[in-house]
């Protein structure tokens, strides 16, 4: 009885899985489907690295029960790229230094898609108000203002 | 950590039936502060009851006077972004705005704000600035109750066990009304408030009138500035503001912890009581 | 985390040190209190459920007076509970006085509180506010017990 079945899409692909009902949607994507990309790096929702797309909104995987992705669509890192080619955005964070260590970038990448997906061509208003809260000890966030910028361009 | 028992009840009264059959039960909104508290091992609860797919709860309507009614399971982010919120009280989508990072407001509700009562928490104290009224739902009624009376303490709500927020509702506005949500954070955007200030008021030509003023984060719950309140209450205008915010000092209980000693607080509760003020002149 | 109370009670001294050095009747003042029982001459053990918001601690101790002075009408007592739901402890040292007062007498309860473990993930402001409501419901609780 302390368990739920739940069905949901992760990077397009339908998932039944039966869950323990404490357990968070960070735990199912990592432990139960081996999608690592998503980091959990605060667990308290504050640091952005364990961001998905639920129903194309950013959400703190970390802080949403497993029980809450029945009936959802969810897009992790690993489902940005399509058959092996990156997304223009994934390009732009290589080529315009987005990344160092790489700890917080599933999250920045989920963040911006979403950003992008709202707002084609953001201002660097835009850009702040969306990413604010995907926090990166290396960058300083210039690239990744930067990156942004450049996959909207293309 | 162990699992508990889970529900998804359809409707209101299916919530309510599984309330009466476990009295002891949690129930959850957006699950955000739920999360928070089963890790850190503060709560053991045996059964949860999740509103998530109760019918017509997340719904945002207004009436013909322009007021509102916001389902309790309305997202932040919803209200953010309603045409029908910024048609009435854009200074309330303001202040939802205001609330943690972009993920939380995605997932948090606003009856899940009125029921967790973090006295530091945004929501709450705005719609105490508004005068919102809670529809409480108890076994055999709905009342409309003002949410002052509902946050009564620290993470304590006056509602008994068994009684759930539907929804909140905001009257319309005046003409002349005038509404601010100033929000001091210390640290970071996203932070907790060290100190927040809602004002509603009546302002014609430079002149408040009957403001309504509570603060955030320096008390057990949303502190009314009822001396800022009655030196303004013959009409005031800019320059009564100073002295009349001096006041709000003896109208907060604010407690020296992170984010600054309670004397700190006591005057930065001043200094954003009139810059609330003056917001709502300008 | 130090908490400090002072209030005014209105019946003589002599009346509220007696109240307050019997502990299983002070006891029965503290909101949540659920039984005492003494151990042995200056110690008893007992329970007190708290509840803020949706946590509930139930901590079960004991309470020692480690020194009393009833000429000045002063003691110290020592307090340690564990939470038995939660994993946790609290310590705390209790010094209690009593002095004439203008309509009574006046008490001062100054308590230094240590808490270890889960109770402490709640964060500090929330349990000082809640330890002074505690104290504060406590201390008019013995007014009203010694005027009575």
């Amino acid at each position: 009885m302390s368990e739920q079945v739940i069905h949901f899409t992760v990077n397009g692909a339908r998932q039944e899985r039966r869950v323990a009902t404490h357990r968070r949607l960070i735990d199912v994507l990592r432990d139960d489907l081996g999608l690592t990309g998503t980091k959990e790096g605060c667990s308290v929702g504050v640091c952005g690295a364990c961001s998905v797309l639920v129903d194309g909104e950013v959400i703190s995987s970390c802080l949403l029960p497993a029980t809450y992705a029945d009936g959802t669509s969810i897009t992790t890192v690993e489902g940005l790229a399509s058959d092996g080619e990156l997304t223009p955005l994934q390009d732009a964070f290589i080529t315009e230094g987005g990344f160092q260590c790489g700890i917080c970038t599933p999250g920045q990448l989920i963040t911006a898609s979403a950003l992008l997906a709202a707002h084609p061509r953001p201002s660097d208003e835009q850009i702040d108000e969306w990413m604010m809260s995907n926090l990166c000890r290396c960058t300083g966030y210039h690239g990744i203002r930067r990156a942004i910028h450049k996959a909207a361009a293309v | 950590m162990s699992g508990f028992a889970y529900h998804e009840p359809a409707t209101w009264s299916a919530a309510q039936d599984l309330l009466r059959a476990e009295p002891d039960a949690m129930v959850l909104a957006g699950g955000t502060a739920f999360t928070l508290l089963l890790r850190q091992g503060l709560i053991r609860p045996t059964t949860v009851i999740s509103l998530r797919r109760v019918s017509g709860a997340d719904g945002i309507l207004a009436d013909s006077h322009g007021g509102l009614w916001i389902g309790a399971m309305v997202t932040h982010t919803a209200v953010v972004r309603s045409p029908i919120v910024r048609a009435s009280w854009p200074e309330f989508a303001d202040a939802a705005a205001r609330v943690a990072t972009l993920r939380v407001r995605n997932q948090a509700t606003i009856g899940g704000s009125v029921a967790h009562a973090d006295p530091a928490s945004d929501v709450p104290v705005m719609l105490a600035a508004l005068d919102a009224q809670v529809i409480v739902r108890k076994p055999n009624a709905a009342p409309r109750v003002p949410i002052d009376e509902v946050l009564v303490d620290t993470f304590t709500t006056s509602l008994a066990p068994g009684e759930l927020i539907e929804s909140v509702q905001i009257a319309g506005r005046g003409p002349n009304t005038r509404a601010a949500y100033l929000k001091f954070t210390l640290r970071s955007v996203d932070d907790y408030a060290t100190v927040s200030v809602a004002a509603r008021a009546e302002v014609v030509d430079g002149t408040v009138r009957a403001p309504r003023i509570f603060l955030g984060a320096v008390g057990a719950r949303p502190m009314r500035a009822r001396s800022v309140e009655a030196a303004l209450a013959d009409g005031a205008r800019s320059r009564d503001f100073a002295d009349a915010a001096a006041l709000v000092r003896s109208d907060v209980d604010p407690i020296t912890d992170v984010r600054g000693s309670a004397e700190y607080k006591r005057e930065m509760a001043r200094v954003f009581t009139e810059r609330a003020l003056r917001a709502l002149v300008s | 985390m130090k908490l400090s109370h002072r209030a005014s009670v209105a019946a003589p001294a002599e009346r509220v040190w007696a109240v307050v050095m019997n502990v299983p009747t002070a006891a029965k003042c503290m909101p949540g209190v659920a039984a005492v029982d003494p151990l042995g001459p200056d110690r008893f053990k007992g329970s007190l459920l708290v509840q803020i918001g949706p946590v509930r601690l139930v901590l079960d101790g004991e309470v020692v007076i480690v020194s009393r002075d009833d000429a000045a009408r002063k003691a110290s007592l020592k307090a340690e509970a564990k939470d038995t739901r939660l994993g946790g402890t609290v310590r705390a040292t209790i010094d209690v006085a009593l002095s004439e007062g203008p309509s009574g007498c006046e008490m001062r309860i100054d308590g230094d509180v240590q808490i270890a473990g889960r109770i402490g993930e709640f964060g500090q402001p929330v349990i000082q506010r809640k330890s002074e409501q505690l104290l504060a419901q406590f201390a008019q609780c013995l007014g009203r017990t010694a005027a009575a």
